[in-house]
């Protein structure tokens, strides 16, 4: 039970809020069901919080949730973890090292989302992206907007503006290490999952190591990163792909799922 | 006969200048003209006016009655935005408007009355409203309506405020009997003539039988008649819309830094952006005109990505262009020049994915050409050529979505390459076959913005041979690898077979 005074800010309402709602999340198995508990949650709660949450669009938006991105549950090892897709209105974050194939499962992300006639936005850090490249892996570059901002500070400003903008997915990726200011900007990171809740959009952040803090909805990782290539000992060798495991961060980030459908496979072509 | 509206800003050097400078509407403040002690009050805010301050008194006068009186020059660029601005409102009712003099605008509102008819007053309300988009503009205006141009001005200048003085279709003459006849400003020497004759008034004019002055006094002394009687059969001269709106300001004294000019810009561009909005354009382009101290312009022009009337994003665009190129000299005066254009549309789609609102995402855009500059936003397209570090910038203008949404069908990911621009130059170390087996940034390169490609091979596959351009003056040559570093990651390196030199230009990732 939260007992907390009136005089509480906003984010610090919403983040006893993440909490309660999480917890129903995971109950919860139809919209209606998720009402109905988000309403008994309040009523037990205290009385001067229940009257301000009750006011808060972010609430509302919780008791109806979005529709989650349908085009997301196109890559196997995502639909393992999220069989209707990846919700809207959240802030996903996927951590992991580098050659795991993190940028790798957000251009699928960007290719699933045009392919299916949204259009997405990438915030591309690290001035990473070959269009050539995305293109082959199928992604509609006409339906992409590419933004390339040359520091964070300029990458949470155009994320924000973008999801404001109504982009149903925006990708944020913070390239390869090290990420200048990459940690210590958890506001900032909060105010993003605000805007990404508002629009209701996907906002997908891709990083080194975990960055948002308790702003991120779903937090993710590719765990355990192999190479696969064809040949062997001295033989002439050919880069056929890496796998990767995508883990829920959190217990809370994910239902359980069959070990091997949640490998992600990325080929070299 | 048609009903004509007048609006009419009273005191409008003064309400031009208030239209930029609100808060000195609060104020004892006077517009004046001329320079040093031939400097004389134009006119006056009420505080001013209330202590004793006139039209006409010389600013030393007008400081000996109100010593703390703020006192500013006139600024013809305020008045000219001003001016257009009250136009532009008019227009809002009305397409036939002429301007009679700055500050006076006369309108037909036949059509617009009659689109009122089911209201028990369609020109009181159509007067009612004229003031709204007036004040809306920033503009105190008053109206008149009546069947001729004289009277419907003579009814703004003594209408109310809010509320519009209607001389009633036929009443004209009545409502001008009482003037002196100097305001149908007749030639001199017809002037001469009536002043002879004893006529002083407009009534007194009116009254005299119509044959008898087209006899005396011609085809002038008829048209002058008629108009003292309220009839005035002339229409009005179209207006032909500026290409441009414009808006700025003369300043006080010359701006040597950049904050009190966006401080000044921002309001400007505010202004601006809501001429904008009641036209229902947005701002293609954006021209700034520096006056500079002492003399000279600095003129520059901002080119946007789609039409936007955020005057933020304009502000920003402005400002990143003054800290890139700052002006010469100091500033003294400015003005924005905003080319209009019709805001991208779009058809909504019913069952396919929603599409972007047009209006949304050209401010989008805007800011994002604010936030990061030229050639960092937009769809990227690709290139002819075989470098793997091409790529281009195309304006971002999806296609507009499916009718239906496609059912998401099962992929498979590729394995992504991140392109480092520009690419890490290494020390590598090969073996008898010229495979790497070791690599580390060469001394200078590493830095903390720059991946560290460092570590012994684990496993490298290639080369592959690139060759473009060999035709040209600069051809590029390079033999390829893909190298998987010991608990490193995986890097795509290339060696310039002309220099000989090793670089890392990708990250499989």
């Amino acid at each position: 039970m939260i007992g907390p005074s009136p005089n509480l800010s906003r984010a610090a309402v919403e983040m006893a809020l993440a909490e309660p709602l999480r917890q129903i999340d995971a109950r919860a198995r139809t919209p209606a069901a998720r009402r109905a508990e988000v309403e008994a949650w309040l009523a037990r709660a205290a009385s001067p919080l229940a009257a301000r949450v009750r006011t808060m669009r972010e609430l509302q938006a919780a008791a109806t949730p979005p529709e989650p991105a349908a085009w997301s549950a196109a890559l196997p090892a995502v639909a393992a973890l999220f069989p209707a897709g990846l919700p809207r209105g959240e802030l996903v974050e996927v951590a992991a090292r580098r050659s795991a194939g993190r940028f790798g499962l957000v251009l699928a992300l960007v290719a699933a989302a045009t392919a299916s006639g949204e259009n997405a936005a990438l915030v591309d850090l690290g001035d990473a992206l070959d269009p050539q490249g995305a293109a082959v892996t199928g992604v509609a570059l006409s339906r992409l907007l590419w933004a390339r901002p040359r520091d964070l500070k300029q990458t949470l400003a155009a994320a924000e503006s973008l999801l404001g903008g109504g982009f149903p997915l925006v990708a944020v990726d913070l390239g390869l290490p090290p990420v200048p200011g990459g940690r210590g900007a958890e506001a900032q990171w909060l105010r993003l999952a605000r805007a990404a809740r508002a629009a209701p959009a996907l906002l997908v952040v891709s990083a080194p190591y975990r960055v948002c803090g308790v702003a991120a909805g779903i937090a993710l990782t590719l765990a355990a990163p192999r190479a696969r290539w064809h040949g062997a000992g001295r033989e002439p060798r050919l880069l056929a792909g890496l796998e990767a495991r995508l883990a829920p961060a959190r217990p809370q980030d994910g239902e359980e799922g069959a070990e091997v459908e949640r490998t992600l496979r990325l080929a070299a072509s | 006969m048609s009903r004509l509206a007048a609006l009419f800003v009273p005191l409008f050097p003064l309400a031009a200048r208030l239209r930029a400078e609100p808060e000195l509407g609060r104020e004892a403040a006077a517009v004046v003209e001329g320079e040093g002690p031939a400097a004389r009050v134009v006119a006056a805010t009420r505080a001013a006016r209330h202590a004793g301050v006139r039209r006409g008194a010389t600013l030393a006068q007008a400081r000996l009655l109100l010593p703390k009186l703020a006192a500013r020059g006139r600024d013809r660029e305020c008045e000219r935005a001003a001016a257009e601005a009250l136009l532009e409102a008019a227009e809002q009712i009305s397409p036939r408007v002429e301007e009679v003099a700055p500050g006076t605008v006369l309108l037909e509102i036949d059509d617009a009355a009659r689109r009122l008819r089911a209201s028990a007053d369609p020109e009181r309300e159509l007067g009612r409203a004229l003031v709204r988009v007036a004040v809306r503009a920033g503009l105190p205006a008053r109206v008149g309506i009546a069947s001729s141009r004289l009277a419907a001005e003579v009814a703004a200048q003594g209408a109310g405020d809010g509320e519009p003085a209607i001389v009633p279709s036929g009443g004209e003459a009545e409502s001008l009997a009482l003037l002196p006849l100097a305001r149908l400003a007749p030639e001199v020497a017809l002037a001469t003539t009536l002043e002879r004759w004893g006529v002083t008034t407009i009534g007194e004019l009116a009254r005299l039988p119509p044959d008898e002055i087209a006899s005396r006094l011609g085809e002038a002394g008829r048209r002058l008649h008629a108009v003292a009687r309220g009839l005035d059969p002339r229409p009005l001269a179209p207006r032909e819309p500026p290409r441009e709106l414009r808006e700025g300001m003369e300043l006080e004294w010359p701006l040597t830094t950049l904050e009190p000019f966006l401080f000044l810009a921002r309001a400007a561009l505010d202004r601006l952006c809501r001429r904008l909005d009641g036209e229902g354009l947005g701002c293609a382009a954006l021209g700034i005109a520096l006056t500079l101290e002492p003399d000279g312009v600095d003129e520059r022009s901002l080119a946007l990505p789609a039409p936007t009337r955020e005057a933020k994003t304009l502000l920003r665009l402005a400002q990143l262009d003054l800290e890139a190129r700052p002006p010469g000299a100091a500033v003294r005066g400015f003005a924005f020049t905003a080319v209009p254009d019709r805001p991208r549309a779009a058809q909504l789609a019913l069952f396919g994915p929603p599409q972007l609102s047009p209006d949304r995402l050209a401010t989008t855009l805007a800011r994002l050409f604010a936030l990061l500059g030229p050639d960092r936003s937009g769809s990227p397209a690709a290139v002819d050529g075989h470098r793997p570090e091409r790529c281009a910038l195309v304006p971002f203008a999806p296609p507009p979505p499916p009718r239906f949404a496609a059912e998401p069908r099962r992929r498979r990911g590729l394995l992504a390459v991140r392109t480092l621009r520009p690419p890490v130059e290494l020390e590598v170390v090969v073996d008898g076959g010229g495979r790497p087996r070791a690599v580390a940034p060469v001394v200078g390169e590493a830095s903390a913005r720059r991946p560290e490609v460092r570590g012994e091979v684990a496993v490298a596959a290639g080369p592959w041979r690139l060759e473009e351009g060999w035709w040209s003056a600069a051809p590029v040559a390079r033999e390829y690898w893909d190298v998987e570093l010991a608990a490193r990651g995986l890097w795509r390196l290339f060696r310039d077979t002309a220099s000989g030199r090793w670089f890392a230009d990708g990250a499989y990732d």
